[in-house]
């Protein structure tokens, strides 16, 4: 039996994810790929409707 | 993201891949391939000399291929973990050159060439699928002409030309013109080459290459190899200076786009590829055009759709204000097919459905927004941890249980589950977290009960 969690994939939705589940005090692995997280939010320049910046 | 990278709870493995899933709900063993950089994690300060005097440029996947970075690189500039990666299919080092520069340069030791994958193996409760999506290749429909017409971008691409950080700095310029832009150094390089070759030919014959060459029957270059050599580096010279100055040309003229077409529906709502829509594409074309009218207050654009689809909160009000402070006009209708004009001016010819005629229109950039499809490797995951996909290759999950997979303790969230905005995918993660956490919690209290 084990407690850790494993997050694939290191996205906006993989980091929202590991976050909620590090907060609650449970060991998260987050495994990514590519060299760096953020997925495709990263490459967008601003995000609809509220135009924030992206990253 | 930086939280991510500094949460004491979190065990960051970026450049890693889940090999080999067993076991079941509470207890799954997992094997992890930490795949190599090259560059050791721990001492790499991310400072970036490597790259600087790395001789080998790539294009860069980050920005779309709009822009080159070197061999050894970071994924983005702000990327977590900032650590350094070699890539070793360009790399010359691992190409069997002599290279070594970057290992040279490096001030913290860093870079190791014999460095190997590694292994890691875990033990969890629980497993959240977050691997996003790919956008649809629009390759697939050739009447878009993309990459056969200079000035056919997809989305993303337009997001990299729009981004300040992006290749152009987020000046909008047609790529047709950034392209003549890139060919000029190399032109004026070998034009500098030959006219060097025709001085040489000029002193030792004592004649002017123009006059030689008009004086010169064809007959006569075959009998005399030198001057067989001189006529053709002379009509070199001529093809390369003319190209050179229409090139000049065109770089004095060169602006940024101001006219800009977005076509709706590349791929999604489309019984030939997926017949679902993507949700996001009719927003995010909005988003673009409202960000280029906001750099160039003249910039006009024209969304093509079958309908604009802005269900959300405060999307409808984003969409008219759109139109009516960026002048973003919507036409209902289909674009049959992209043309191009010999000056690279991509024609956009269309059915007006809604006044029922067929009519073409000149612009700057078209923008294709393409549909969300299932991401590579999303069926050789899908075999690793043993759950079903559904018809389009996204992870099967029901409306009862969206969050869920076909197997207890695995669950899905974001684009992997189906195409959804940033709000929807941080909506969803958060479930598929507390579902793991209720997992981990019920198989914890059957055993002590
Ligand atoms: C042009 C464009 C503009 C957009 N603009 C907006 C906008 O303004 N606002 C908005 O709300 N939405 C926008 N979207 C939608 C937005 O991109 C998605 O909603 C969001 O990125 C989904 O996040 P995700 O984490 O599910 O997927 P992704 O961002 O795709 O992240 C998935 C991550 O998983 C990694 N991964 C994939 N496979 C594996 C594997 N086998 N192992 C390990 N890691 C893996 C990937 O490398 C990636 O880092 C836009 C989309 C496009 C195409
Ligand atoms: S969101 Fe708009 S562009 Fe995207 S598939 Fe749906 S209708 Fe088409």
């Amino acid at each position: 039996m084990s407690r850790d969690i494993l997050v694939i994939g290191g996205g906006i939705a993989g980091i929202q994810a590991a976050l909620d589940l590090a907060e609650m005090d449970f060991k998260v692995h987050l495994v990514e790929r590519l060299p760096s997280i953020g997925g495709k939010m990263a490459q967008l320049d601003k995000t609809f409707p509220t135009n924030d910046c992206a990253i | 993201m930086l939280d991510v990278g500094r949460h004491p709870n979190i065990k960051l493995m970026a450049y890693s891949e889940v090999e080999e899933v067993n076991g079941e709900v509470g207890n799954f063993r997992v094997k992890i391939k930490r795949k190599a950089r090259y560059v050791n994690e721990d001492k790499c300060t991310g400072c970036g000399a490597c790259s600087e005097k790395c001789p080998t440029v790539v294009p860069d996947a980050f920005n779309e291929g709009l822009s080159t970075r070197k061999a050894i690189y970071t994924w983005f500039a702000q990327g977590i973990p900032s650590t350094h990666t070699i890539d070793t299919e360009h790399c010359r080092q691992f190409q069997g050159k002599k290279c070594g520069i970057c290992q040279k340069v490096c001030q913290a030791d860093a870079v190791e060439y014999d460095q190997k994958d590694k292994f890691v193996e875990l033990s969890v409760g629980a497993i959240v699928v977050a691997t996003g999506y790919e956008v649809f290749n629009p390759n697939r429909i050739p009447e878009y002409g993309y990459k056969e017409i200079d000035n056919v971008v997809t989305a993303i691409e337009f997001e990299r030309l729009l981004s300040a950080s992006g290749p152009t700095g987020g000046h909008l310029y047609r790529p047709s013109d950034l392209k003549v832009k890139e060919e000029v150094p190399a032109l004026e390089k070998s034009l500098k080459k030959l006219s060097k070759a025709l001085e040489r030919f000029e002193k030792k014959y004592g004649q002017k290459s123009e006059e030689f060459y008009k004086a010169l029957g064809k007959e006569e270059q075959g009998n005399d190899p030198d001057k067989a050599k001189w006529a053709e580096a002379y009509e070199q010279k001529e093809e390369v200076s003319k190209r050179l100055s229409e090139y000049k040309a065109i770089l004095e003229k060169m602006d940024v786009a101001k006219k800009l077409a977005f076509i709706q529906c590349v791929g999604s709502r489309d019984i030939r590829f997926y017949p679902f829509c993507s949700g996001y594409c009719c927003m995010h074309s909005i988003k673009e055009a409202i960000i280029a009218n906001e750099h160039e207050p003249e910039t006009n654009s024209v969304i093509f759709g079958m309908d604009i689809r802005a269900v959300g909160k405060g999307f409808e009000e984003y969409k008219i204000r759109g139109a009516d402070h960026s002048s973003i006009t919507y036409v209902r209708g289909r674009v049959a097919e992209i043309i191009q004009l010999p000056d690279k001016t991509p024609v956009v010819v269309y059915e007006d459905t809604m006044e029922r005629v067929v009519r073409e229109e000149p612009f700057d950039l078209v923008i294709l927004a393409t549909a969300c499809v299932p991401n590579k490797g999303t069926k050789e995951l899908a075999g690793i941890l043993g759950i079903e996909l559904d018809r389009f290759g996204f992870f099967r999950t029901t409306q009862a249980n969206p969050v869920d997979t076909t197997r207890p303790g695995i669950f899905v969230c974001g684009c992997a589950d189906s195409p959804m905005d940033i709000p929807e995918s941080v909506a969803q993660a958060s479930a598929a977290a507390a579902r793991a956490a209720q997992v981990i919690v019920e198989t914890e209290m059957k055993k002590a009960s």
